[in-house]
């Protein structure tokens, strides 16, 4: 496992110098050290209870560290900066009660903005994702899909500089999720520094300039998504061949047959014409790939079947 | 500061527009006033069917005069009089029937009217002992009423007023001494309760004043009462908001924008200007109420204005313990169970309210309301009793409440940072010391 802090050259909006948080006998974050460069897609991956939302609620100064410096939009250890980061939790939160506009409002008055600056910009937003005529409706009148898009809103309504997401995608169609992706690229070209949480890899691997990985507490990958793949080498083959994921089972030197369905993906520790040779005698091959493990691949291979439900995420 | 403003307008806002509060302010005189309508609608349904009462006279002289003064009752007592005559009849007849030996068939007499009373033949029947006139100490108590339904005392009551009345007429004729000497030698002095004499600035002197019921006892006990419902209407809709909040995840939005003491502080001041909003509306009209009638004097204007003081000391203190409340627990009946303590608080200025009253200056009265978490209540209460406590009693009650109100405010501040993300059981009582002594 690699635990490596990548230097970047450009200034960093978050930077973390060996922190650490416990909770009772519970190492949740274990001396890590990680540097967001503005402007950039971070994306947060790891199993459930590896310390992913810990890491993002001491971001926000909503935990503090037991040890070690958080410095967040060139603040050090205090909230001064939380004007300028939006949130989205993982799990949502708008009062019911409001109507769409007031809660908005509400929110991006809590982040400094005034109403004369909130209001545009909420109907803007609205408009955006489609929800302009919900506006005057209380929030209990959303479906779940629109209330999603509502809470974030209600992340970038105050123009953040810092845009924290906490597994934006869950439980979204794919239209809204496709409406989200897109609202979130563009706050990045805009210059928007974007973390964000997921368990979904394929959405990683294409919005992510840079991704980490926590594991258990500790930081097990940090990078961009090439530097990963290559620091795992070329050791995957995709293949597609008559019945290849029986004879592959067999195999000395095989690893790990992950059957994709169309085809099969093998880790394979030896070498790859060789394996050809031997599915070519044994039946007709339809496909051979040598190529780099997907993010899925090098998740499982770290987290593997050891990834146990933790507390305090 | 400014964020505190925004949660607590945006908490006040939602607060006053909801149903709950439409409800709450109407529900107060609507009890009030309901009650006096409900006593007065349950006093016109008054059961005014006949009581027949059977009397077994053995004096022989007694029951004539019971049943002559039963006549005049019932035809001059129970009705309505209104200027055109009489109204309607509101209270029942007395019927009194004189015992006769054949009703019982040869049994013992008890027996055989108890029997009637079973068949609602008779309400009740009374035995007048032979010794009814007797002087002598000891040897009176003749007298016996007997009926199945004991909760209505009105006859029993009238009988032994107008039995005892007539025995001593009775015994009076009996010692040759006039009863209308006797009537007018025991008169009554006439009593009457006055406050105290004063001097104004100008040197004139203002003679004490009639003791007025309503400023003596009303206005102290109603301003107290209405402190407790304006303050324990209100704090308790702080744990629920913000155990809601916490449950629907929006604390944890929240949090990422305000610190969980701006948080706190923007739902207390938010519950305080609710709860001022009532106290206001309230006060307003029982002061225009008491002006239009004349009866300002009744309410000095200070009591208004130590009102508020001690609705907000009330508010902050219990405010501030249940918003902490309602942050440690994760599920309302670990909330409510928590919140028991502090409502066993809230009882002591109403189990101790009466014997302040009688005896406001007392030491234990003194003391007492100078037992922060009593204060508000306590205090309000002493300062309605004229002439009230003295000056440096307030002051004292008034910087001891307000040193207790910020330790409750920094305890329940820390309670509230680490227990408003927290998931899972609710915190122990353990758990909340440990985090009040935390960093």
């Amino acid at each position: 496992m690699v635990s490596k802090t990548i230097l970047h050259d450009g200034p960093i909006a978050v930077r973390l110098t060996r922190v650490t948080k416990t909770f009772g006998q519970h190492i949740a974050v274990d001396d890590l050290s990680l540097e967001v460069p503005e402007g950039s897609v971070y994306g947060f991956i790891g199993p459930n209870g590896s310390g992913k939302t810990t890491t993002l609620r001491m971001i926000l100064h909503i935990f503090h560290p037991d040890s070690g410096v958080i410095e967040v939009l060139g603040q050090q250890g205090t909230r001064a900066a939380n004007d300028r980061i939006g949130y989205l939790p993982e799990e949502r939160g708008l009062y019911k009660k409001m109507t769409v506009r007031r809660v908005l409002a509400y929110y991006a008055a809590l982040k400094g903005m005034s109403a004369a600056e909130a209001r545009p910009a909420v109907d803007q937003w609205l408009e955006k994702v489609g929800l302009t005529q919900w506006g005057n409706h209380k929030v209990e009148a959303l479906s779940k899909g629109m209330a999603q898009k509502i809470q974030f809103i209600a992340a970038v309504v105050s123009r953040p500089r810092l845009l924290i997401l906490d597994e934006p995608f869950s439980g979204l169609d794919p239209v809204n999720l496709e409406v989200l992706r897109a609202a979130i690229l563009e706050l990045r070209r805009q210059g928007t520094t974007i973390i964000f949480s997921t368990h979904d890899m394929m959405m990683a691997e294409q919005m992510c300039d840079f991704i980490f990985m926590i594991y258990r507490g500790r930081k097990v990958l940090d990078g961009t998504l090439e530097s990963i793949q290559e620091r795992y080498g070329a050791d995957t083959i995709r293949l597609r061949a008559d019945g290849a994921a029986e004879i592959l089972r067999g195999m000395e030197k095989v690893q790990n047959v992950r059957d994709l369905g169309q085809c099969q993906e093998v880790r394979f520790g030896g070498d790859a014409q060789e394996l050809l040779n031997t599915l070519s005698a044994r039946t007709r091959v339809q496909l051979f790939e040598i190529t780099r493990p997907s993010l899925h691949d090098i998740f499982v291979r770290i987290a593997g079947a050891d990834s146990v439900e933790q507390t305090h995420e | 500061m400014n964020k505190i403003r925004q949660i607590a307008w945006t908490e006040y806002l939602n607060a006053v527009r909801s149903k709950a509060f439409l409800i709450g302010l109407i529900m107060l005189p609507v009890l009030l006033f309901g009650s006096v309508l409900i006593q007065k609608f349950a006093e016109s349904k008054v059961d005014i069917s006949d009581r027949r009462l059977v009397v077994v006279d053995h004096t022989g002289i007694l029951f004539s005069a019971l049943a002559a003064k039963a006549q005049s009752r019932n035809e001059q007592e129970i009705f309505e009089w209104t200027k055109t005559g009489k109204g309607r009849q509101l209270r029942p007849k007395f019927v009194l029937e004189p015992f006769r030996s054949t009703s019982t068939n040869g049994g013992p007499i008890d027996l055989g009217l108890s029997e009637r009373v079973r068949k609602k033949e008779l309400f009740a029947f009374v035995v007048i002992g032979k010794s009814a006139f007797s002087t002598e100490p000891g040897t009176g108590t003749e007298i016996l009423y007997s009926t199945q339904t004991p909760t209505f005392t009105e006859l029993p009551d009238w009988l032994e007023r107008t039995l005892n009345a007539e025995i001593q007429q009775h015994r009076f004729g009996q010692a040759k001494i006039d009863p209308a000497l006797v009537r007018k030698l025991t008169r009554d002095a006439i009593f009457r309760r006055l406050g105290l004499a004063n001097v104004t600035q100008t040197g004139e002197v203002v003679k004490a004043k009639e003791e007025n019921k309503l400023a003596t006892f009303a206005v102290p006990a109603g301003a107290m009462f209405l402190l407790y419902t304006l303050v324990m209407g209100s704090a308790p809709a702080l744990l629920n908001t913000v155990l809601e909040e916490k449950m629907q995840k929006i604390s944890e939005v929240l949090i990422a924008s305000v610190s969980p003491f701006q948080l706190m502080m923007g739902k207390l001041v938010g519950a305080i200007m609710t709860s001022m909003t009532l106290s206001l509306l309230y006060l307003g009209a029982l002061f225009f109420f008491l002006w239009r009638n004349g009866l300002g004097n009744f309410v000095p204007p200070s009591l208004y204005v130590w009102f508020f003081v001690f609705q907000l000391l009330g508010l902050l203190i219990y405010g501030s313990i249940l918003s902490a409340i309602g942050a440690a627990c994760t599920e309302i009946k670990d909330a409510q169970n928590m919140m028991l303590p502090v409502m066993l608080l809230t009882f002591i200025p109403l189990f101790t309210w009466l014997p302040i009253m009688q005896s406001p200056t007392s030491s234990f009265s003194r003391i007492l309301s100078l037992i922060p978490p009593a204060t508000p209540l306590l205090m309000l209460l002493r300062i309605a009793i004229p002439p009230g406590p003295p000056w440096w009693e307030i002051a004292l009650g008034i910087l001891l409440t307000t040193a207790f109100m910020f330790l409750c405010v920094w305890a329940s501040a820390k309670i509230f940072r680490m227990g408003i993300l927290s998931q899972g059981q609710s915190a122990s009582m353990g758990n909340l010391v440990k985090w009040i002594l935390s960093r």
